[in-house]
């Protein structure tokens, strides 16, 4: 037996932005707690190792949080909208790929802050009675559009078990 | 259709009131302890101020929680209006609620010991679209009689939806298909949670040989302190652990007496208690999902556990969303029941295992934390400390256990999943009550072509999911292929 075909889809490169800019807000934060800690080692003469542990959180931030983890997450990420189900795929150490029949999609949303809105982008949500799965980082028409598809296909999709 | 109006029996206000009052106990007990009970009612005294403000506040707190209960009591009726169950209650805010009679999914009930003195009930009603697992409506304390004219009056109101004529409603006949028996029940209520019990019994017994280990030679004076201090702990921790032990069995006891599971009119009715009687009602078809529990001490001797899943609210607690459905059972005779009961679904399945060279990874994760840990104590705790080198085959023997375990069965539109972290699990659930299935693979499981699968179904009023690791990764695209179509 053949692999599973990958999900046709993947997420607006502009999400990659978004997800790069999260991690930038992150590293900020991290750099004012850094701070806090190096001015408090330099007048209370707290450890000299504190430097280098404020130093080596900042610099794996910015490797990782902006640099490394957003690419893969971006290059992982894949979903498709069938006739009969939606599939996705993500995932940063672990691959998961999640398959939702239409039959089982109570109800769709997108979601938007305000960084994703300059981006011209939204969340988009979908809920079975038990579960909600989230494709992120959508060109706001697609999204839309996938929003009124799949609550279409759900609407017409018709339990045969 | 009747019109009168009903109320709640009066004893209803002296429970509420008491439910209030016990949620008052606890904060006005850590204010008592906090303040070292330094009460004096001597004006004189430096703490007067402090004892009157207290229990001024206390008493005043005490009395409102009477008059609300009391009011609440007063304000509360009930009646059945065009085929409806309607509830009216609140002194300024008035809160009304109809409930149609064919959207009541189960009614509830519950004996605590007040309700028992004055041969009364507490019935809840629930509905499929219930919030936070709380009842849609809850009558604290009405008589038995009356709760028998809710369940009539709703039976009625179902049938004439069906056919018009029928007003006389016969009684369905309701079969019990499972009755604990006073040995299982003693069964239940020792095995239960019993296994710290036995580990602390084994630690006294350890402790014992302690003269083995040369204590004297290494740390002179020191060890018979360590020595002594060891055995009295152990002694200590065994002593409070039997109490814990004999409390947990009079627990089970009194909870779980008589239990029994009842079919009746497509629905399934488990009563329970002895001092507080429970009577928890299950349509079948709110069922998503049932597993079979094999607690490792239980499953030597042959016996199971039966839970279900089931949609919307449910008669115990909020937070407990799966329900006890059988708590001990020999496993063949279970496998009886459960196939009476759902015959369509296949009891006996075929398991598909995990491959042999997915073995490691039910262990090697934990090498991540265990490797850490024995350098540490080995070097801190040198020489005993590298007997903590034993922790690894300890742990790969577990992973082999949980290896062994592992596998899933495809039957027509049934899987069945079977796994276990301590007790075995097998999950049975129909295709079309899965709610989503997701696949998931690491980097090292794709070098080795194996993945793990999760299925979801719905439970209580969010979901449930049941997972088999490190399978091939061509059956978990089986199984994904299967839920597809």
């Amino acid at each position: 037996m053949e692999l599973r075909a990958q999900p046709k889809h993947q997420i607006s490169s502009k999400g990659l932005t978004v997800w790069r800019v999260y991690g930038v807000i992150q590293t900020v934060i991290l750099c004012i707690v850094g701070g806090a800690a190096c001015y408090g080692t330099y007048y209370f003469e707290w450890p000299s190792f504190i430097y280098f542990i404020a130093g080596a959180v900042v610099v794996l931030s910015i490797i990782l949080s902006i640099w490394l983890f957003p690419k893969i997450r971006w290059e992982r990420w894949r979903y498709e909208v069938r006739e009969h189900e939606i599939e996705v795929q993500h995932g940063l150490f672990v691959v998961k790929r999640t398959l939702i029949p239409m039959v089982r999609v109570q109800h769709v949303d997108t979601t938007q802050g305000p960084i994703l809105k300059k981006y011209d982008l939204s969340n988009i949500s979908i809920s079975t009675a038990a579960t909600v799965h989230t494709i992120p980082a959508l060109i706001m028409d697609e999204a839309d559009h996938l929003r009124a598809r799949i609550s279409e296909l759900a609407r017409v999709a018709e339990d045969d078990v | 259709m009747s019109k009168e109006i009903n109320r709640l029996h009066p004893i209803s206000a002296v429970i509420e009131s008491v439910k209030a009052l016990r949620n008052l106990i606890l904060p006005i007990a850590i204010i008592v302890v906090t303040n070292g009970f330094n009460f004096s009612l001597n004006i004189h005294s430096e703490h007067f101020w402090e004892t009157v403000m207290l229990f001024g506040v206390g008493g005043g707190l005490a009395i409102l929680t009477l008059v609300s209960g009391i009011v609440k009591w007063r304000t509360f009726v009930y009646w059945f209006e065009d085929g409806e169950l309607r509830v009216k209650y609140g002194l300024f805010v008035k809160k009304k609620r109809y409930i149609p009679f064919e959207r009541i999914q189960s009614l509830n009930y519950h004996e605590g010991i007040f309700h028992r003195l004055f041969g009364l009930v507490k019935v809840q009603v629930e509905t499929a679209g219930n919030k936070d697992g709380k009842p849609e409506v809850e009558l604290t304390a009405i008589e038995k009689g009356a709760a028998n004219a809710i369940e009539l009056a709703m039976r009625q109101a179902k049938t004439q939806e069906v056919v018009e004529e029928i007003v006389e409603v016969e009684e369905i006949p309701s079969t019990a298909i499972y009755k604990m028996s006073i040995r299982d029940l003693l069964i239940l209520a020792t095995t239960s949670g019993g296994i710290g019990v036995v580990l602390s019994g084994v630690g006294a017994v350890v402790s014992q040989f302690s003269d083995i280990i040369p204590y004297k030679a290494v740390f002179n004076e020191l060890a018979d302190f360590v020595r002594i201090g060891a055995f009295v702990i152990g002694l200590l921790s065994f002593a409070v652990l039997i109490v814990a032990w004999v409390v947990s069995v009079i627990i089970t006891l009194i909870n779980y007496y008589d239990y029994t599971v009842r079919i009746e009119d497509e629905k399934l009715m488990i009563t329970k208690g002895l001092l507080e009687k429970k009577r928890i009602t299950l349509p079948l078809n709110r069922i998503q999902a049932i597993r079979i529990i094999e607690n490792p001490v239980r499953q030597f001797f042959g016996f199971v556990a039966v839970t279900v899943e089931s949609a919307g609210g449910n008669g115990e607690s909020g937070k407990d969303k799966k329900i006890m459905l059988f708590p001990l059972m020999k496993k063949q005779e279970s496998l009886v029941v459960l196939e009476e009961l759902f015959p369509t679904m296949n009891w006996q399945p075929q398991f598909v295992r995990s491959p042999k060279r997915a073995r490691p990874f039910f262990y090697r994760i934990d090498f991540i934390w265990l490797l850490p840990i024995i350098g540490a104590s080995s070097y801190f705790l040198y020489p005993y400390g590298l007997l903590s080198v034993l922790a690894i085959p300890l742990f790969m023997a577990f992973g082999a256990w949980q290896h062994h375990t592992a596998g899933y069965s495809l039957d027509g539109k049934q899987l069945t999943l079977q796994y276990r972290m301590f007790s075995r699990i097998t999950f049975f659930m129909e295709k079309k009550r899965i709610q989503s299935m997701e696949s998931t693979q690491t980097y090292f499981q794709k070098r080795k072509q194996v993945m793990s699968v999760n299925a979801t179904v719905m439970s209580g009023t969010s979901g449930t999911t049941g997972t088999v690791s490190n399978i091939e990764q061509h059956d978990v695209e089986t199984i994904l292929a299967w839920y597809e179509h």
